[in-house]
């Protein structure tokens, strides 16, 4: 049985417990989120034919004031960003958040969740956001907690993502 | 300038030296590289044979210094082993032996203790009285057996056991007890991590410290932290400290038998399935009827129940056959003609012994009746002769011949006897040697009955009839002759009633048919009468033992025809009476 630590970090209010809400196997409540500061949910993919399970620990949302907790990423095979696309400042305090986790985890892979793209009235970003110049540029993904679009894809990515990088 | 050496010969050194020059430049380089490649060899031997000299202190130094040489070695081993094992099994077999025959009696003495001890559980269970509560608690709730056990008989049970990888929170391997389903073992350990997290970020504790152990209601989970791995119990009940030790123990034996794979851990668990049977080393269950030492004081009442179970049934089986003893006893005492003297009962052979009247009924039988086993049973018995009434009328019942037709009574030392007796019978009391306690015997309401040959011949008299012509008292020829052989058939039987004693007497009775008057007819019944008693008397029978009785139309014959009826009573027919003779032994 292969199992892969999943972290997912985002800002406050980017709808990250909502994104996976419906996708994952969960036995604790939301609650745990505002109390522990965690919870962690499964996720079963398939690479190949190799069978993963995605140990998703959905960090509490965080904002200027409060740091992602270190204790909690340590040891973490993927990372899944979350950001709002109809705020756009949302993207740019992830990378904060982003600079923060990789000092404790280093380079691991990583994709971010654009999210909310069912507003599309709404919607923020622009190309250069999407797609990111540069080396340090993380995957990114559009998606929609209401439609579901993305989701999947995300986390077979990811999967995939670690499969190809096994040392961490 | 030829390059042969034999050329020049006779000019002596110089030109050996010359092609020796020669031979340098021509082919120095070669020669070098020959000589080399010589030593080469030569040191090569030379380093296998010390090789040889040091290769034990080489492998012991290694061997000291680190593992390698192990790790090296151990595949090569295991071939060897195998290839060994595959050509010869014998030779490998009888190599183990010594430590296989330890090994498997020790399992053996393990597995026999271990049945001890469940036999003596399921005792204690089945048979205290807390047991048989417990079952009537499972019966009346529908919660099975083993529950009701473990809620009221539980010290502790270890329910669960993770294997937590430190720094990721991903199960490694999870053990449960066998009742128990645990689908999200997986999730529970990372929560398990990230509780830990959460504790010591919350209360920034020494470096080091954790969160060790955590109640909820009747459940503790108690957390064992190494460096690369947690392990993780949740148990049920009040948990000893010996179950701590054995967690650190189990983590230990993990982190060492497991090092390679739990530093290159990127999330495959399955090199940790082979930890399972350390990780069921500490799923246990102790009730209060296994753990030693609380129940002792009523421990003596596991053995106790069966014994008095035991105890009581022998002795309700000793009292039982002690009483069926004494019954049959008394009622052999009661039985007339028998008198015991001694009687001994052991464990398995039981005596009597005493006197015995020949007419008595047998002991064993009468023992037997009484429900006693005649097997186990011996009985010495003396002849004696008893004055018990039941017993002396037997004896005489015997001595005179009597039978079931004769009603017998003994009052003071008389027999009296009524009913039908044979005629026999009277002959032998009159003749006295009357049996011992019976002075006389009264015969006097009691009949004779004539032994059989001499009854047909007494039935073929009274069937005789002596018929006449009408009005005439003369007999024919044929009738005369007729008489003579019936004359020779009463004497024949008034000698064998008086050889027993007795007498016979004769009723000739003289009849006519209706006609005619009385007087008439009662002269020609008394002719017929007088002439047939005549004849009789001809043929030498004894006329004081007839009785002549003319009764002519009196007492007819019965027919249903008149002519017929007529016809049969104009004749003289008989009757033998037999007297016998009263007088008893008393009496001569």
């Amino acid at each position: 049985m292969l199992q892969k630590k999943i972290c997912m970090v985002g800002v406050f209010g980017t709808g990250k417990t909502c994104l996976v809400q419906q996708y994952v196997h969960s036995i604790f409540s939301v609650k745990y989120l505002s109390t522990v500061g965690v919870k962690i949910d499964k996720k079963e993919v398939q690479v190949g034919d190799q069978p993963v399970t995605l140990m998703l620990w959905d960090l509490e949302g965080r904002d200027s004031n409060r740091d992602v907790n270190g204790s909690y990423v340590r040891g973490a095979h993927g990372l899944i960003y979350v950001a709002d696309g109809t705020r756009r400042e949302t993207v740019e305090q992830l990378s904060e958040i982003q600079d923060m986790v990789t000092g404790v985890v280093g380079e691991i892979p990583s994709v971010m969740a654009l999210n909310k793209i069912d507003l599309t009235d709404e919607w923020q970003l622009g190309s250069s956001d999407e797609n990111p110049p540069g080396p340090n540029g993380v995957h990114r993904i559009r998606t929609s907690a209401k439609t579901g679009e993305g989701v999947e894809a995300t986390f077979q990515w990811l999967a995939e993502a670690t499969m190809r990088n096994p040392v961490t | 300038m030829t390059l042969d050496p034999h050329e020049n010969v006779a000019n002596g050194e110089k030109p050996v030296a010359e092609f020796a020059a020669l031979r340098r430049l021509l082919v120095g380089p070669e020669q070098r590289r020959l000589q080399e490649l010589s030593e080469e060899i030569e040191a090569r031997e030379l380093t296998a044979a010390e090789l040889a000299d040091h290769l034990p202190e080489a492998i012991a130094l290694r061997g000291s210094r680190d593992r390698q040489l192990g790790r090296a070695l151990g595949p090569t081993i295991e071939t060897a082993l195998r290839e060994s094992i595959r050509r010869n099994p014998r030779e490998m077999a009888t190599a183990i032996f010594p430590i296989l025959g330890p090994a498997i009696r020790k399992a053996i003495a393990e597995a026999m203790a271990g049945l001890v001890r469940s036999i003596n559980n399921a005792v204690d269970q089945s048979l205290s009285v807390r047991g048989l509560k417990w079952r009537v608690e499972a019966w009346r709730t529908g919660v099975p057996y083993p529950d009701i056990v473990i809620k009221h008989a539980l010290v502790y049970r270890v329910e669960q056991v993770f294997l937590v990888h430190a720094e990721t929170g991903l199960l490694l391997e999870h053990v449960s007890a066998p009742d128990l389903s645990v689908p999200d073992a997986d999730l529970i350990s990372g929560m398990l991590t990230a509780i830990q997290d959460f504790v010591r970020d919350s209360f920034r504790p020494a470096e080091g410290a954790m969160l060790r152990t955590f109640s909820v209601g009747e459940h503790t989970v108690q957390v064992e932290a190494g460096p690369q791995a947690l392990l993780a119990i949740v148990v049920r009940g009040q948990a000893p400290d010996t179950l701590l030790r054995r967690q650190q123990d189990t983590l230990e034996t993990v982190h060492l038998e497991f090092a390679s794979q739990l530093t290159n851990f990127s999330g495959e668990a399955l090199p940790f399935e082979p930890a399972r049977p350390l990780l069921e080393g500490c799923l246990e269950t102790v009730l209060t009827t296994t753990q030693p030492g609380a129940p002792r004081r009523l421990r003596w009442l596991r053995w106790a129940v069966p014994l008095f179970l035991i105890v009581a049934v022998i002795g309700g089986l000793y009292v039982r056959s002690a009483l069926r003893w004494g019954r049959a006893l008394a009622t052999l005492r009661a039985e007339p003609g028998v008198v015991v003297v001694d009687a001994s009962r052991g464990w398995r052979r039981w005596s009597i012994s005493g006197m015995k009247d020949p007419v008595a009924r047998e002991p064993s039988a009468v023992l037997a009746a009484a429900g006693l086993s005649s097997r186990a049973l011996s009985g010495t018995w003396e002849s004696y002769l008893s004055l018990d009434s039941a017993i002396v009328i037997a004896r005489a019942t015997r001595s005179l011949g009597l039978t079931s037709t004769a009603a017998v009574s003994l009052r003071s030392d008389t027999l009296f006897v009524s009913g039908v007796v044979p005629l026999e019978a009277f002959a032998r009391a009159r003749q006295g040697g009357l049996p011992p306690g019976i002075a006389g015997v009264d015969l006097r309401s009691a009949s004779p009955v004539l032994p059989a040959a001499l009854e047909s011949l007494r039935q073929s008299i009274d069937a005789e009839l002596v018929q006449f012509e009408p009005g005439s008292s003369e007999l024919p020829q044929a009738s005369m002759t007729r008489l003579t052989t019936f004359a020779s058939r009463l004497r024949q039987l008034n000698d064998g009633v008086a050889a027993l004693g007795a007498s016979t007497r004769l009723v000739l009775t003289g009849r006519t048919d209706p006609t005619g008057a009385d007087e008439t007819n009662t002269a020609l019944a008394q002719r017929r009468v007088d002439r047939v008693a005549g004849l009789l008397a001809l043929s030498g029978v004894d006329t004081s033992r007839l009785i002549l009785d003319a009764v002519a139309t009196a007492r007819p014959l019965p027919a249903d025809d008149p002519a017929e009826r007529a016809r049969i009573n104009r004749s003289v027919s008989f009757a033998v009476t037999v007297s016998a003779d009263h007088r008893t032994a008393r009496g001569q």
